[in-house]
Order: C-alpha cells, then structure tokens, then sequence
C-alpha cells in the first residue's frame, strides 16, 4: 500500500505491506532508529510515539493506520536550538542510564506536560506508567519530568 | 572540594545520543547486503535427537545459510565445565537449546526457513527438581560428565561443589544455648534488560567485526576465538550503545553463531531476539535456589555457630556459575562474627535454562534466606532485629565467617543510617511495618588497562577497554582523567566497547569498572600528568614537583601568577614528544583467611567488601495478600562514592529491582521444565506507578584496598538487602514467615491465613 507517512513534519511516501508495524517502518524504511523496540507486546513502551500529539505504542499500530496523520519521534524533540527543555532536565537530572527506554520515556512524558504542564508526582507516576525502565528505579525520571514541568 | 561531595553536576557524555535518538545500539546497525538471522530451539526439555533435516530449510528461496552441529568446529566449551556446544549435539537439555540456524533475505524468510527444518526427538524424562537430582538414582543431564574437561569439584548432577569451614560446628552447636533451623526456597528470575540483544557479524577477508549487545565484549570475543577456532587478533567486537544487561548479558552466547552464518552466507548477518527468546534462550536466569542453614546462640544473643546447605539450580549448563556455590555459601554465613561455621552448596543440573550471573548472582536469594533466618534469631532469643544485628555484624578489626579478619569497614553505621531513616520504631497502622535487613558483596580485583591521550588543541580522548551498561561508570573515567591532568571532565570523549581498540577488561560486570578500570585510567593519566609537569616545568623555569595541575592550568605551587595554560602545553608537545599515557595498575590483592574451602573459587576471600542496611516500610492486605512497598531507607558502604549522581542511580534502580525479585518477578515452571511466563504480560517488572520514595545514605569508610580514592563496586549491592527487608516487614504484620520467593499475593495470603488460623483470629 502507498502512504504518505508524516514524520516530524517531514512527508515520506512509502509503499509497505498492510501488516507493517509503525515502529518497524519507522525504523527500516525512514531510517529514524531512536524509537526502540522492546517486547512487541505493548508492555515496555520503549517504542512510544505521538500520533497527532497523542502517544502509542508504534510496535503495535499499523503504519497504514498512520496515513495523513502526524507522527512525533524522539528525533523530533530537539531543533536546531538544541535540546528540549525535558531533554536537557532528564540529563541534568540522571534520569539517562542504558538509555533504551528513554525516547518512550521522553515521548509520554512530552505527552503529559502539553496537556499538563505542571504534573504533581502522582501524575507523572500515572502518566509514565506505560513504560518500563530497568535501570532508574524511576526516581530521577520523576525529578526531571517534575523540574521540566514548570518552566515550559 | 571534597571527593563525592555531591556538588559535582555530572552529565554524562553519551547523555546528548541517548536523549536525542542519535545514539545506535546493535539493533539499529545496517550494513549493504545484511541477512536475517533465525535459530531453531529445541522447544523441549529434554531430548534425544533422532532426526534433523535441514535440506528442505536449504533450499527455500532467499536462505543463504543453515547451520547445526555438524556445520562448526568440534569444541565443547564452558567457563569450569567444558559442558556446552553451540549447537545441540545429540541431545537437547532445555528449551531454548540452539539446534539450527539459519540467515535469509529477510526476517520472514529467515523464520519460515528455520520452522521447516525437520526436528524429530525421543523425549527423554525432565530432571527439574535439585534436591530429586543429586540423588543418585537421579538420571543425568549430562550422561558424559565424567569425561568433560573440568576445573571444579563435580558429582552426580553437580557442576560444581564448595564449602567453607570455620572452627567446629558439631561442639558449639551442642554447646549453643538455643538453636534455630530454617528452610526458605527460591524461585528463578530474570535480569530483563529493556533491550533484547542483537548481533551483527561482518567478515573482511579472514577477519571478522561483531557487534553485539554484550556486556563482556573480550569475554565475547574470547568465546568465537574458542569455538570457531580463531586468534583474538581476527575477532573485533564492538559494542553499539548498550540497552542495559544486569548480568543478563554477560557471557558469551550467539556471536559466534552469528559469525559462522555470516561466514557460511558470505554477507552481513543480523540477529535480534524478540523479548520470548530474551527470556528463553540466554545461558542467563537468576538461579533458584533451596537454602537449609542452622544457627547456635548463645544466652547473650550472639551467634556461636551457623551450618548450611544450599543447593543451587544450575540449569542445563554451567555458564558462568562455577563460583556461585562459593559466594552462595558466603551469603548464608552472612555479615556477621560466627567463629564456627561449616557450609556447603551445590550448583545443580537440571533440564531449565542455564543459569548465570545476574546482578549480584546468588546474593539477593541467600540474603532473603540468611536475613529471614536472622529475624528468627533474634524473637527466639527476645531482642529487638535490628539489636540482634548491631551485636552480631562484623565490624572493623573483626574476624568474619570465613576468617577474614576486616579493616575500616562501615556496616555498623549503615545499620545506624538506615534505621534512623526509616524512623524505625515510630509507632504504624497494624498492616504496616518496617523490615530491616543487612547485607554484603565483594569488590572484583581483576586486570583492567586504558590508554588516555591530550591532543594537541588540548582536548583528551580515553581508550579504554571498559564496557558501559548505563550504569554511568564508564562516563565517571572523564572525571577521574580530569583530576589527575587538571582539565574538566568535559574535556574528555571516551573511545570505549571495542576489543581493537581498548586494552583488555573483564566488562560490565562485578560492578568492577571503576574500581579496576578506574585505577587504570589513573595509572594512564598519571603519566600524562608527569609529562606536563615536565613542560611546564621547562616553560615556568621551575622544578616539575613544584608545579601543579588545576582548572587547566598548569601552575608553580605557592606563586599563582606563574602558570600556563594545558593547552599550550599541548600544542608543545604536539610538535616534539605526545602527550600518551597507557596504564593498568596491579590489582589488590585477596586478604588471608582461615577458613578451609573444599573447591575454592577464590570467593570467601573478599577485596573491599561493600556493606549496606535497607529498612522497607511495607503496608499488607491481609485479604488479599497483596503487599505495598511505602518507602525505602537504604544505607551503603561502597567506600568513597565518586560520582553520586551515578552511584544514587544505582542505588534506585537496584532497590527496585529487588523489589520485584521481591514481590512480582519469579520464573513459573511446568513440570517439564518449560518456563510459562516468558513474557512481560505475565512477568511483571516494577512500574513508576509502583516505585515507592527511596532515601540513600552512603556511608563512605574509604577502603584501603579499593580503587580510585578508596572506592568499592556499587552496581549490585542496592539489590541484595531488598527482598530480604521487605520478608522481614511483611512477617512482622502477618505474624508468620514466608518461606518462598517471590512472595506473590497468594503466598502472602496462605501465611497470613495459616498464622490467624494458628492464633485463633
């Protein structure tokens, strides 16, 4: 099938088979790798998205389902100015270790603070819980998306 | 400023790649050409193999290679026991044995090529259960063991045996004023990285490059030398970013299966595990384990004598496990003065997945055991758990159960951080309490070496045969080139994860790097230091060991406006002698003990042994047995912490991490060995939503055979106290001791109900 898939606002015309998952498109056809695959059961979120501003697991969601629409990466985040502000916090706060689930993280958490721009903790915990992290324990997650909060 | 303040705002170097999505781990590299990989698993326990038939898989369109037993070297490899092939031969010992392999066009191809090989087996009975297999009517897993090569103590079913005595059991436990047995089991668990692994094998000429998702690039590569029968000089293995291991990815497992489809196809060739194989098929599972120690106290309270039994599942093959009886048995002595001590443990084949080392293998399980047991302990001789504890912990100048007598060593004041944390002792709701448990690990003194150099516009670049898992460990090198070259840890880029390039190292594991590579990047940068000193000496009209190093400046001590800057300095030696530095630095050396150790894996003599305290505060539903983690103390000797934002970070993700082993996490086996929970819908990792409020208290008692600044390993002590508190929390609020982990509800509520029923609630 031919789409039209828009990718950080940027179109790509691609002809994919109907049972293409939107991460593996993404990754192989695009070429935009920062999304991550980890279980292929909706259950780490390491693969998370936004569609039109929404986040999605993109393992399970059908690239054909994505015609038209907006789909934000993580590559997405940061322009020509540097780091988003969330970026920039989940560094300065130490919320990056492997690094594997952190653009799923950054993408809920980017989810989050446009619809909620100052989340309390037990926000954020909702918020986040669709992704897994093995290595932080979540609490600099937590402080970084909270310190990101108020200021942006 | 003072080392490990805390002040220090540390951003790690790969953080911009890993925020950005710019950072590659194996799973994203793409090379012209490249191949799919897809293995046959033996999808039984335990089998004899009639037939296997690849031809029909050969000849399928887009499969260019298909690979099994008869296709590579005959070697029989494994660390202690020479017990494992690549490929199945003759028989399959657990589920997720390779049998085949095959590398197509495309993921799809490769996967329909490998379900057609044909696969036919005689299956045989599963040996699942370790105290059923060292009896010796027991059938074998390996019915060849006797003529493996080995290096271990082995017996019927045994991998490997160790024991530790200390003084004479039999009198003191006659002797003993009140004597307590315990029986606590097990389960297995998984380290479930975030990143199922993925390996990318290329050959150039005779020479191939891997790169791969490990954990141990030289231990990876050390592993295609042996089973594809090359020098190390032609096997490169480089590591993309790393999406996280926790043992998990230790070892050496599919390079080399990679390396041989690609040899045999003539292509680039991909491998990447969805998240059944990454719980399925790595020589990598916590160990179960069934634990039996008795303890003989005197009227004061003190332990007079501790024996032990520990058996060990070993899973089919041994993996890296022939120290685990060792360290085991350290666990189940515990922290604690114990002048009589006599135990034994035995890793045990069975038809389950192999087992090997998870964070801190065999410690969180036999801390459970031994700090449960401690708690026992301390109501049956009437004193509150955490006095009982402070009475018995080693302390400084104290002779341990092993005979290893301690230097300035900071559990006593762990215990004091962790309580008072905690609040332990405040009066809580009648469904809540505070668990405390102690616990130990050693630090790993291996060979280490890096290679630091300044360019000549002043910036530094370490080369350095270190592996970074996301524990920041790797970064923290900069900081420490830094300060002994007087520039800015920014002023440095690492070249790491790479054989070719980086001296050889043990890896991520041990939570060794900083300690041993550390130490050579000290050993490195001194000698960068000294030639600075040298030119700025020249250039100051002074002597070298007046000038120091600092804010990148190179200064004469005591006259501050005689200085130069490192950079011109650089630019000097750019035109005359480089500034390179290569260093590696002589590991400390095992203290003396007294113990006598039958199949001594050099594990009951600890370098620097960390020490930690957790006080959980847990809330229980007695209805439905299910428990909440409130909030966690967790206090920490790791010697000198160095870099604390990494060191807080491993001390999160440690704890919670324990708390899954503690409550969610657990392999569910069938009867056949076959694990039922694969997956994340049914193994439930800890969320954010579950992650309970963790204070951290590092003690700091430098060590004096530790590394750099009198550092001690950090990455997997947090996980060691953790369950063994929570234990300790909820037998307080159900009046009854769990004797099984993880303590699911169900578990919890069957306690709970046995102790009301007993106290007539």
């Amino acid at each position: 099938m031919k789409i039209n898939l828009n990718v950080n606002g940027v179109t790509f015309p691609v002809d994919i088979e109907p049972d293409r998952s939107l991460s593996g498109v993404l990754r192989n056809e695009i070429g935009l790798t920062g999304t991550k695959e980890g279980c292929d059961d909706c259950e780490c979120g390491a693969c998370m998205v936004l569609l039109d501003g929404h986040p999605v697991n993109s393992c399970s969601y059908l690239a054909v389902q994505t015609d038209g629409r907006q789909v934000t990466t993580v590559e997405g985040l940061a322009d020509a100015d540097g780091l988003a502000p969330l970026q920039q916090a989940m560094l300065d706060a130490g919320g990056v270790q492997c690094g594997f689930c952190t653009p799923g993280m950054l993408m809920s958490a980017t989810a989050l603070l446009s619809e909620n721009p100052e989340p309390t903790v037990e926000e954020i915990r909702i918020g986040l819980s669709g992704n897994l992290c093995r290595c932080t324990g979540y609490a600099k997650i937590i402080e970084a998306v909270g310190s990101d909060a108020p200021s942006t | 400023m003072q080392q490990g303040s805390g002040t220090t705002k540390f951003v790690r170097a790969d953080g911009p790649d890993k925020v950005t999505g710019s950072g590659r781990y194996a799973a994203d590299m793409v090379l012209p050409g490249m191949l799919f990989a897809a293995f046959r698993y033996a999808e039984v326990s335990h089998a004899r193999i009639v037939e296997l038939d690849v031809e029909a898989a050969r000849s399928m369109p887009g499969v260019l290679a298909v690979l099994t037993d008869d296709d590579v070297p005959d070697v029989r490899y494994g660390a202690g026991v020479a017990d494992r092939t690549l490929f199945a031969r003759g028989v399959v010992r657990f589920e997720g044995e390779v049998v085949a392999a095959v590398a197509a066009t495309t993921p799809e191809a490769a996967r329909s090529a490998a379900d057609a090989i044909v696969f036919e087996y005689e299956e045989l009975p599963a040996i699942v259960d370790v105290e059923q297999a060292i009896e010796p009517v027991s059938p074998l897993v390996h019915a060849g063991w006797e003529d493996y090569e080995a290096s271990t103590e082995r017996g019927h079913n045994v991998a490997s045996y160790s024991s530790i005595t200390l003084g004479d059991t039999d009198t003191a436990l006659a002797a003993a004023h009140t004597v307590v047995t315990s029986r606590y089991v097990a389960d297995a668990s998984h380290a479930v990285p975030i990143e199922p692994r993925a390996v990318l094998a290329q050959w150039e000429g005779d020479k191939v490059t891997i790169w791969s998702s490990t954990q141990v690039p030289f231990d990876a590569q050390a592993g295609v030398c042996e089973t594809l029968e090359m020098p190390a000089n032609r096997v490169r293995v480089v590591v993309p970013h790393l999406g996280g291991g926790f043992g998990g990815k230790c070892g050496f497992h599919f390079e080399a299966h990679v390396a041989a489809l690609a040899r045999a196809a003539r292509r680039p060739v991909k491998l990447v595990f969805t998240r059944r194989e990454e719980f399925t098929a790595p020589d990598r599972r916590r160990e179960g384990m069934v634990i039996e120690l008795t303890s003989g106290l005197d009227a004061d309270g003190r332990i007079v004598a501790r024996t032990g039994e520990v058996l060990i599942d070993c899973g089919a093959y041994i993996a890296d496990g022939a120290f685990f009886p060792q360290v085991a048995s350290m666990h189940i002595a515990g922290p604690y003065s114990i002048p009589n001590v006599s135990i034994e443990a035995s890793l045990v084949y069975t038809n389950h997945q192999p087992s090997g080392s998870v964070r801190a293998p065999t410690a969180p399980q036999g801390c459970w055991a031994v700090e449960s047991h401690t708690d026992e302990l301390a109501e049956t001789v009437g004193l509150d758990p955490v006095e009982f504890r402070r009475l018995n912990a080693v302390r400084e100048g104290a002779t341990g159960p092993s005979g290893q007598v301690y230097g300035p060593i900071g559990l006593l004041d762990c215990i004091d951080a962790a309580v008072a944390s905690a609040s332990y002792g405040t009066d809580l709701a009648a469904d809540e309490a505070v668990g405390v448990a102690v616990g130990w690990w050693p630090t790993f003194a291996v060979p280490s070496g890096a290679y630091v150099k300044i360019n000549g516009d002043g910036s530094g670049q370490i080369i350095t045969g270190a592996q970074e898992c996301g524990t920041g460990s790797v970064m923290t090198l900069c900081q420490l080139a830094a300060e002994e070259v007087g520039l800015n840890p920014e002023d440095f880029q690492l070249v790491y994860q790479d054989t070719a390039a980086g001296p050889w190292d043990m890896g991520a594991t041990g939570s060794q790097t900083l300690v041993n590579n550390g130490r050579a990047v000290v050993a490195a940068s001194q000698q960068i230091a000294d030639a600075l000193k040298k030119l700025a000496a020249d250039q100051l009209e002074a002597s070298p060991d007046d000038i120091e190093l600092l804010e990148g400046q190179a200064r004469v001590v005591g006259t501050p406006a005689a200085s130069i800057a490192i950079g011109e300095l650089a630019a000097i030696a750019a035109g005359g002698e480089l500034l390179l530095g290569h260093g590696s630095g002589p590991p400390p050396v095992a203290p003396e003990i007294s113990a006598t150790c039958v199949g001594d894996q050099g594990m009951a003599a600890w370098v620097a042994p960390q020490f930690s305290c957790h006080a959980i505060r847990v809330k229980v539903d007695r209805d439905t047995g299910v428990v909440r983690v409130l909030s966690v103390a967790a206090a920490h000797d790791s010697g000198t912490i160095i870099n604390p934002m990494g060191a807080q970070g491993q001390v999160h993700g440690g704890v919670l991490m324990g708390i899954g082993q503690a409550l969610s996490e657990g392999t569910v086996y069938d009867d056949r060995g076959n694990q039922m929970n694969p997956g994340l819908l049914e193994y439930k990792l800890q969320t954010i939503a579950d992650a309970p409020p963790i204070s951290i208290d590092f003690v700091g008692v430098a060590a004096p055979d530790g590394g750099p600044r009198g550092s001690k390993g950090i990455a997997e002590a947090p996980n060691v106290a953790t369950a063994a508190a929570i234990a300790n929390g909820i037998a307080k609020v159900v009046g009854a001791r769990l004797t099984q982990l993880p303590m699911k509800p169900e578990r919890v509520w069957e306690a709970s109900s046995g102790a009301a029923e007993a106290g007539g609630r």
